[in-house]
């Protein structure tokens, strides 16, 4: 039915459950092409908060040192879904910049998807639990991805 | 005309200004601005909605004509326009109209409340402009034709900060210079140990310790963005350490001058607290100008606090450095490590103080731009209304006690309505000024002794005196000048500071950091309270 899908992972426990779901119709029909997207948060420019003794250049070297970072934990990841999934091979992986809900709806209109697949929403967990994701804690809202769509969205719970 | 659309939001601005200027001018609205108690600013009010109002329109109709460029004039003027305007209008309506009517409202919900909520929470102008900028930036966001502007801040914060310099003497300065690099560098150096410590004990990533000690230690998320790509943070570290700092900071903000003010801190103490215990170095500001934002005084004292957090910064940078360095065995430049550190916007503000000292804002013989001035004047003289007090307590013998040099002033300052010398000398400026001089003393006496309840003056005459001796209290134009642009620039860049504070990064407070930062900032706060009250006793600032 389904020709491409865009996964859309940021390597949480709900977004597990979507790669599962997708490497598993992936292995099942050899038709399917897959495009893995992660996103870097563009609101990691906001991250630097109230400082204004940082030089411009301090500035641009925490920024810099994000986007190498995160690039870093995001391959990492990668690497855990292809030693996860024999299919992952198979898959071809993206790594954006910019807000989430617009990137996903653009990188799906790029690359010609006919479905995206996410995890699902999360409860955020508490305060103090030392468990939580990589990078920044953020949940897509759908008033803001659902009219930017170009293709089905499948939410897998 | 092509790009008019663009620039529509600032258009609108600069003609709500124009006409704003014009109906102040006309004195429609000064019932309502006397009940607001903001009458007195009404010629600064017209002067600034007339200037911002032309900038406004004259910048956007550049904008909307020509192409975007980046020349110094489009990257300094007419690209942050937008956002100047608009922090400077929020600004205009916070100090003139939100400020007045918090007070106004938290006054009259006082016999329900029983305390005044503003004087509770500090809700002056500054505070409130810090929420306005937080509240906006996380509900409707920052208009696109206002960011480049937003990113102002952190450069007006800095150059307020410069010319506070103006306002330091020498003697000021090296007092509080002792005070603030003994405080600071036990402070600093401790935090920064204990949160290393406590890394070790809970097991955590040196990467992690190391910068959330720099945050918690020295100058909050200032310090974590400089630190972080020298320990190699991890993002999750980075993340949970800034939504912490920030966190803390923002309680800070609001949870300091109320202590301050119950334990009845001066000026002078409240500074160098929150110099010394709040994480954040733009928090810092916010609390003394919270605490007090009528003069200047803790303002002063917080800002070299704050200066001299800043200066340990590249010196803990390389200390974390050197350290993280041995593990990974990965080598830093000197200059990458602390020349790159250097906040230069400090050596602005020593040129500043170096050319007041110099006597360049201010005649010589001026003290920071005050001087006392005895000649005949009619701004120099008392109010009637005081005249008439003093002239019936004299007659009513109120005045018991007093030393018979200080019963001649206060007849002299009835006979003459104003402190002055002898008017058959005043052709003689030595001497007239001397005998003016001394009677000025002989009522601060008289202030002194009824502070210290060694005489029994009523509230009415303590008034005039105090009020005849600060008419002669004049003070340098240049200098006043100077301040109101420094309290604007603060205001200002404050406000900008608070739309840089989002909830998501707020939000990522959490897991190790929370527990490591609540632990190592709240003993920081507390100990630097006591130890202030204990030490710094003896400062006066002028």
């Amino acid at each position: 039915m389904f020709k491409h899908i865009l996964l859309c992972t940021h390597s949480t426990e709900g977004a597990q459950k979507a790669e599962a779901f997708v490497f598993d119709r992936l292995e099942k029909d050899p038709a399917l092409r897959v495009s893995v997207l992660t996103v870097l948060d563009e609101d990691w420019r906001g991250m630097t908060g109230d400082d204004w003794l940082n030089s411009s250049k301090s500035h641009a070297t925490f920024l810099d040192h994000v986007e190498t970072q995160v690039t870093e934990e995001i391959q990492e990841e990668w690497d855990r879904i292809r030693a996860a999934y024999p299919a992952g091979a198979r898959a071809e992986f993206y790594q954006q910049i910019g807000n989430i809900a617009e990137t996903i709806a653009r990188a799906a209109g790029a690359l010609g998807c006919d479905l995206i697949v996410i995890g699902p929403w999360q409860k955020s967990k508490g305060l103090l639990d030392n468990s939580r994701s990589k990078g920044l804690r953020d949940r897509i809202k759908n008033k803001d991805l659902h009219p930017l769509l170009p293709c089905p969205l499948m939410i897998i719970p | 005309m092509p790009r008019i659309k663009d620039n529509m939001p600032v258009i609108i601005m600069g003609v709500f200004l124009l006409v704003y200027g014009l109906i102040v001018n006309t004195g429609v609205l000064l019932p309502a601005m006397k009940y607001l108690h903001t009458h007195k600013s009404m010629d600064l009010q017209v002067m600034m909605s007339f200037i911002l109002g032309g900038l406004a329109l004259v910048g956007a109709l550049i904008n909307s004509a020509k192409e975007p460029g980046n020349s110094v004039f489009d990257r300094f003027f007419l690209q942050p326009l937008g956002g100047v305007i608009m922090i400077l209008l929020m600004a205009m309506a916070i100090r003139w109209y939100l400020e007045p009517m918090v007070k106004i409202m938290s006054a009259s919900l006082q016999p329900v409340l029983g305390f005044k909520l503003y004087k509770v929470l500090n809700l002056n102008y500054v505070v409130l402009g810090i929420l306005a900028g937080v509240v906006l930036t996380n509900s409707y966001g920052i208009p696109k034709f206002a960011e480049a502007g937003v990113k102002c801040a952190r450069f007006v914060l800095k150059m307020g900060v410069i010319m506070l310099g103006a306002r330091y003497s020498f003697a000021e300065l090296a007092k509080l210079g002792v005070y603030s690099v003994w405080l600071i560098g036990f402070f600093v150096l401790g935090t920064v140990f204990l949160v290393l410590w406590l890394g070790n004990l809970f097991k955590q990533p040196k990467s992690m310790t190391g910068v959330l000690s720099a945050g918690m230690g020295v100058c909050g998320v200032s310090a974590t963005v400089a630190v972080a790509p020298v320990v190699k943070a991890k993002s999750t570290e980075m993340a949970y350490t800034i939504g912490t700092i920030l966190s803390f900071g923002i309680i800070c903000m609001f949870v300091f001058p109320t202590i301050g003010k119950l334990a009845g801190m001066n000026a002078v103490q409240f500074g160098a607290w929150a110099g010394t215990g709040i994480l954040n170095s733009a928090q810092v500001a916010a609390a003394a100008l919270a605490f007090n934002a009528v003069d200047i005084k803790t303002l002063k004292v917080a800002e070299i606090f704050n200066i001299t957090r800043v200066l340990f910064l590249p010196v803990i940078v390389l200390v974390l450095a050197t350290w993280f360095g041995k593990e990974t065995g990965q080598k830093l430049s000197f200059k990458s490590v602390v020349i790159d550190k250097f906040p230069l916007f400090i050596l602005g503000f020593l040129i500043l103080f170096g050319m007041s000292s110099a006597g360049l804002f201010s005649p010589p013989g001026h003290y920071k731009g005050k001087y006392i001035d005895v000649s005949y004047n009619d701004r120099t003289q008392v109010t009637p209304e005081e005249w008439e007090v003093l002239n019936k307590a004299m007659a009513a013998g109120e005045f018991k006690g007093l030393t018979a040099e200080q019963m001649a002033a206060v007849n002299d300052l009835i006979h003459q309505r104003q402190i002055a010398g002898n008017y058959q000398d005043r052709n003689d400026k030595t001497k007239f000024d001397q005998v003016g001089r001394a009677r000025m003393t002989e009522l601060e006496g008289i202030l002194a002794a009824a502070k210290a309840k060694t005489v029994s003056i009523s509230a009415e005459v303590k008034s005039a005196i105090k009020h005849a001796v600060k008419q002669v209290h004049k003070k340098s134009k240049t200098v006043v000048t100077l301040t109101d642009f420094m309290i604007w620039f603060f205001a200002f860049g404050l406000i900008g500071l608070g739309m840089q504070i989002t909830k998501k990064s707020i939000t990522q407070a959490g897991g190790w950091p929370i527990v490591m930062g609540v632990i190592s900032g709240t003993t920081k706060a507390t100990l630097s309270f006591f130890v202030v009250l204990w030490l710094v006793k003896d400062v006066v600032l002028h």
